[in-house]
């Protein structure tokens, strides 16, 4: 056995998070009654992760930045292997995995940015509100912690290349999560986290078994192609049918135990729930970053069966096709805008796993494309539901809260409308549109006509779902509803009567990071839409 | 010399644009009007002298089309310079007369580029060696005759006979675009040498006869054969000078000239030949008749338009082949010169007396001498009294038609030859009738007033500068009854001309081209070939229909008409009805566009309807099976795993 060789220049993406939860705690240490502090710790070690994933994403493609080489193929079966194999590496990002980690570090900024705290002043002002009194100064650290934490096991997991580090940085990036849903401290919010837990738990058994299956058909704790094709190590004495069909079963149980981190239908009954418990922010995380955690990990796994070259898996054909018709039929029923947001979560997962039923680095490719596609014009609609929230009060959490926003506010009625016509693949949104096509195209080359036209028709349906918001946006204020909407909004305007004259500094401060984080995910939409080549050739 | 060919074309366009960019400046427009029809004369004078007999002018480069051609190529021969040049003196002489009669109009300059783009369009027609350019130089006169003729947008029926025109010639032009498009199709090409020279097939040629019927009938909507001519009379709502520009040589005869370039395939083509035939046969009897009836001078010429665009596409459908398509340009080109004549004529008359009816116009005629005698000879030359250009050129057409009845023309030669001498002797007839009504002098002028309000008056004030106030007529000529009620009048200087030098020089050039015009036509081959006996015939024709007219009216006295039923007349002054029926056709295409629109709402979108009825419904169930209970979760999760192992290990490979 060679020694270890550590490329630390590589490491940074996953670093820089970990780096940052050790500030995070330590700023806390010393001032803890710097509400902000830890967010503006965060940020920073967030945006520094993205940045030094920017190298990997640009390098060609074939090569890749690894770390944790060794000289042999493997520790357990170096005398079989062949002496002149290159060096296997634990942490491989080649430019897919990096443009993942990249995607993952930004979209946190963005939710950090999101979740930036309510200023103390304020805290003192409306201390008849319910919400702060209860958790005291430590709240704010804590999700900090925690986010970074997920955000960190999120990058890992994309580079990772084996059995252990896979599971390992798995459960980093998914526990956390559970705990910040749990910390809303609403009784939604606990009945969404043990949802979630519980989901969660059954899926990771699942995928430990996977794990487990794969080891005992190849052999090798390597997720790679050579280990897939070579499955002749077998510890388990078995002929190659055999062996070959605890590769497929391996590989239907991952899919299933990653189908609960990615909200396919029939693993998905946490989404809704957790959604509306979380706060906005939390939310916006499990429907950006988790997502593209989830399917870093599936990818990891799929490049290495790829080798097999199955002609594809009827398996997650099914699920995409379950996912998008009861996400999209779900969604056209919602009046609550973060449970439409949750279920088309569950509908743009179908449309996410679609390119994969082609096991081929086309599909591999067009998936993360479209995952991309979709996390950037969440990202948008979230930031404008929270800027509504916290302008108008609940009523920002309703359809109806959202009537006349274009006359209200023009430039966030727009970034909602990229957005909605992004994720409803209609131009101007134009990057949702490409993201549709080029999902399809897998699926049509390799003939699934069943699928191609189930997705055709939830393309339709989606469009239904996203109009369906756009409608109230664009259009005028309604009379009645002008006339009905003091009642509700009585409380509400007073509260915010009530802080704009108590501190507006501060109000500004408070809308200023939400406001950010609208400008910079709208300003990547934007630019996406206006250029679809520069997503597209990032995972090429 | 090439560039002699493309300028023809180019040289009025850019002066349509200039006159548009200039058009704060009238005086401007007035030069780039007049200074650019001069050189178009000159340019196409050279090529009338010089024709350089070739067809391969590149003009604006070849289209990439794939595999089918599309040259764009411009040609110069006989016939295109003569055309040419007639077409180019005609705009010359409408424009200078123009300068005169809208020269207080507001949009004089507006109107004096439209003309010159018209112009473009005609000579684009006759210098196209392309079916595409043709198509494109057909469709800009369609446009600009919509703006001509409702140049006084201001009145109801100016835009009410521009979007008829416009819409009548362009339901046509859908037939028109179709057969160009089978013809192209059929050589692989629009260039009109390869279109001509592919022959046709042993047997019929079901695509050659589908594009020459299809072009007949596009031809039929701009020179107004029979389902489509009620469009020209009402288009005199527009100017005179642009009535003239439309009538004489342009739009009207342009599709003479394409049937005429197209003809060694007609000749081929027995089919399409009878419908030109019968159509051309039964619009100039048809449209003569009518023209007798009218009770407006210009109306009267509108008809006689037709019949006469009509006896040319007549000469067309019966000349052999061996006499060709050159009569009927020689009719063409006589038609041109008297008609314009007539039509700056009738406008002159007509603004000086403040109305088109031609009760109104009753011996108004007679104290004008100058004017009397260009009517004089219009009015002949329409008749076709030798040796005025009309009788040349009319009698040619009917000596190729009688040649091609004789030659084994068959039953289609013969409709042509026996409605040929019907018309002349109609044509004498309504001829003679206007002559005498603007000859003699008004027996009793109260007894027109009670015409003056004949419901059958179209054109209220139309051709009258309407800018002109109200004061302008302190002093001069008295107001006839006419007048009363109609807003402006015609003249501040009562019996002394108002026109100007320049614009009635214009209209005495033409007269002399009808005088003399014959001598342009002698260096066409073929263009003034007039039979003896054909000629002897027609002219007996002439004389009779004259003197039945002349009888008729009682010496002048009367108004020939006037001996026509009443009923029936009142009915040929409305063109039978023409106008209803275009308007039933028109609500029968909406009749049907609503029921598609029915049929489209409430049985097509029944199925999206129901799509998304049954998408709410299943919505609904999917949110009362989802409640936030891990156990139901759990539950989707085992049955998930299961479906998914059975079938990630069944259907594996």
């Amino acid at each position: 056995m060679n020694g270890l060789v550590i490329d630390v220049a590589a490491l940074w993406p996953a670093l820089f998070p970990l780096l940052g939860i050790v500030a995070v705690l330590v700023v806390d240490l010393v001032t803890p009654r710097l509400r902000q502090a830890p967010y503006a710790v965060a940020v920073v070690a967030a945006g520094f992760g993205a940045w030094t994933s920017l190298p990997g994403v640009l390098q060609e493609a074939g090569s890749s930045r690894s770390s944790f080489c060794v000289g042999q193929q493997g520790w357990f079966s170096s005398t079989s292997a062949p002496p002149h194999i290159a060096p296997t590496c634990f942490w491989q990002a080649d430019s897919l995995a990096s443009g993942l980690q990249l995607a993952a570090s930004l979209a946190a900024v963005v939710c950090l940015l999101l979740a930036w705290p309510i200023a103390r002043s304020r805290a003192d002002a409306a201390s008849g509100a319910p919400a702060p009194a209860r958790s005291g100064h430590t709240r704010e650290p804590v999700e900090a912690v925690l986010l970074l934490a997920a955000l960190a096991g999120t990058v890992v997991l994309a580079a990772s290349r084996d059995v252990g580090t896979w599971l390992v940085a798995l459960e980093l990036a998914t526990l956390p999560v559970i705990v910040l849903v749990a910390l809303a401290g609403r009784r939604r919010s606990i009945v969404g986290a043990v949802q979630l837990l519980v989901t969660s738990l059954v899926s990771f058994a699942l995928l430990v078994l996977g794990a487990a299956l794969w080891f005992a058909a190849t052999g090798s704790p390597f997720l790679d192609p050579e280990a897939a094709g070579g499955a002749a190590g077998s510890p388990v004495a078995l002929d190659s049918a055999g062996s070959a069909a605890l590769l497929a079963l391996s590989v239907v149980f991952v899919v299933a135990g990653i189908g609960f981190k990615l909200s396919l239908v029939p693993f998905h009954a946490w989404t809704p729930t957790a959604y509306s418990g979380a706060t906005l922010s939390v939310a916006t995380f499990l429907a950006t970053v988790s997502k593209i955690g989830a399917l870093a990990a599936l990818l990891v796994f799929l490049r290495a069966v790829a080798v097999l070259g199955t002609p594809g898996f009827v398996a997650i054909a099914v699920l995409s096709a379950l996912s998008m018709t009861v996400g999209n039929l779900m969604a056209l029923r919602q009046n609550d805008v973060v449970l439409l947001l949750a279920w088309s979560t569950v509908a743009q997962a179908g449309w996410v796993v679609l390119p994969l039923v082609s096991v081929s680095a086309l599909g591999t490719g067009a998936s993360a494309a479209y995952l991309l596609t979709y996390v950037v014009a969440t990202l948008v609609a979230f930031a404008v539901v929270a800027l509504t929230v916290r302008d108008s009060g609940a009523v920002g959490r309703s359809l109806v809260g959202y009537e006349g926003l274009w006359r209200r506010h023009a430039w966030r009625a727009g970034a909602l409308g990229l957005a909605l016509t992004s994720l409803a693949g209609l131009p101007p949104g134009v990057i949702g549109l490409v993201g549709k096509i080029v999902a399809l195209r897998p699926v049509v080359a390799q003939g699934w006509v069943w699928l191609t036209v189930i997705a055709a028709a939830n393309a339709v349906l989606g469009v239904a779902v996203y109009l369906r918001w756009l409608r109230p946006v664009v259009t005028s204020v309604a009379e009645p509803a002008e006339a009905a909407e003091p009642v509700n909004e009585a409380a509400g305007s007073a509260v915010v009567a009530g802080r704009a004259l108590s501190s507006p500094r501060v109000r500004q401060v408070r809308r200023g990071a939400v406001v950010a984080a609208l400008v910079i995910s709208a300003a990547v939409l934007l630019v996406v839409s206006v250029q679809p080549d520069l997503l597209l050739g990032v995972l090429r | 010399m090439i560039w002699v060919v493309r300028l023809v074309v180019l040289l009025p366009a850019l002066a349509g644009l200039a006159g548009l960019l200039a058009r704060r400046t009238p005086l401007v427009a007035r030069g780039v009007a007049v200074g650019s029809a001069v050189v178009v004369v000159a340019l196409a004078v050279a090529l009338f002298v010089a024709p350089m007999d070739t067809a391969d002018i590149d003009s604006v480069g070849a289209l990439p089309l794939g595999n089918l051609s599309a040259p764009l190529h411009l040609l110069s021969d006989q016939l295109s310079g003569v055309v040419a040049l007639v077409v180019s003196l005609v705009v010359l002489t409408i424009q200078v007369f123009t300068v005169w009669y809208l020269r207080d109009d507001p949009r004089y300059t507006q109107f004096a580029a439209t003309v010159s783009l018209f112009a473009a369009g005609m000579l684009l027609v006759v210098a196209s060696a392309d079916l595409a350019l043709t198509l494109v130089g057909w469709e800009v006169m369609g446009w600009c005759s919509w703006l001509l003729i409702g140049h006084d947008s201001e009145r109801f029926a100016a835009r009410r006979a521009a979007y008829k025109a416009f819409l009548v010639t362009c339901v046509a032009d859908i037939a028109m675009v179709v057969g160009f498009i089978a013809l192209s199709v059929r050589a692989r090409s629009t260039d009109l040498l390869d279109v001509l020279t592919v022959h046709p097939s042993a047997g019929t040629d079901a695509l050659l006869t589908l594009g020459l019927v299809c072009v007949v009938i596009g031809v039929a909507g701009k020179s107004g054969l029979v389902p489509f001519h009620d469009w020209l009379p009402d288009a005199m709502e527009g100017p005179t000078p642009a009535s003239a520009l439309i009538h004489a040589a342009t739009m009207v005869a342009a599709g003479t000239y394409v049937i005429a370039r197209l003809f060694p395939l007609y000749a081929f083509d027995d089919a399409a030949r009878t419908v030109l035939a019968v159509l051309a046969a039964v619009t100039m009897v048809y449209t003569a008749l009518l023209a007798f009836a009218q009770t407006d001078l210009k109306r009267l010429l509108a008809y006689s338009t037709l019949s006469q665009v009509a006896i040319m596409l007549g000469a067309l459908a019966a000349a052999p082949a061996d006499v060709g398509p050159v009569p009927a340009v020689s009719h063409l080109v006589g038609h041109a010169f008297f008609k314009a004549l007539l039509f700056l004529g009738a406008g002159w008359l007509a603004a000086l007396v403040g109305a088109t009816a031609l009760d109104a116009l009753r011996g108004r005629a007679r104290d004008r001498r100058a004017l009397r005698r260009a009517m004089a000879i219009g009015l002949a030359s329409l008749a076709g009294v030798p040796p005025l250009i009309g009788f040349f050129t009319k009698d040619t057409a009917i000596d190729a038609a009688v040649e091609g009845a004789t030659g084994g023309g068959g039953l289609r030669a013969w409709i042509v030859v026996v409605a040929l001498f019907a018309t002349t002797a109609l044509t004498a007839a309504y001829c003679t009738r206007a002559w005498l009504l603007l000859d003699t002098p008004c027996p009793t002028p109260a007894s027109t007033s009670s015409a003056a309000n004949d419901s059958f008056e179209v054109e209220h004030g139309g051709t009258r500068a309407r800018s002109l106030t109200t004061s302008a007529f302190d002093d001069g000529m008295p107001l006839t009854p006419l007048a009363v009620g109609e807003p402006g009048v015609l003249t501040t200087h009562g019996e002394h001309k108002p026109i100007t030098l320049t614009a009635s020089l214009s209209v005495f050039a033409l007269a002399a081209l009808t005088l003399f015009g014959t001598l342009l036509l002698l260096g066409l081959d073929g263009a003034v070939h007039v039979g003896v006996v054909s000629a002897t015939v027609s002219l007996l024709f002439v004389a009779a229909g004259a003197f039945a007219a002349w009888s008729m009216s009682e010496r002048g006295l009367r108004d020939a008409a006037e001996r026509l039923p009443t009923r029936l007349r009142a009915d040929a002054v409305i063109g039978f009805g023409a106008d209803t029926a275009y308007a039933r056709v028109g609500s029968g295409v909406t009749a049907l566009a609503r029921l598609v629109v029915v049929l489209d709402r409430d049985v097509v979108d029944a199925y999206p309807r129901a799509t998304a009825v049954t998408a709410r419904q299943l919505g609904r169930i999917g949110v009362r099976l989802h409640r936030a209970v891990p156990a139901s979760a759990l539950l989707g999760v085992v049955v998930g795993i299961v479906v998914v192992a059975v079938l990630g290990v069944t259907v594996w490979q």
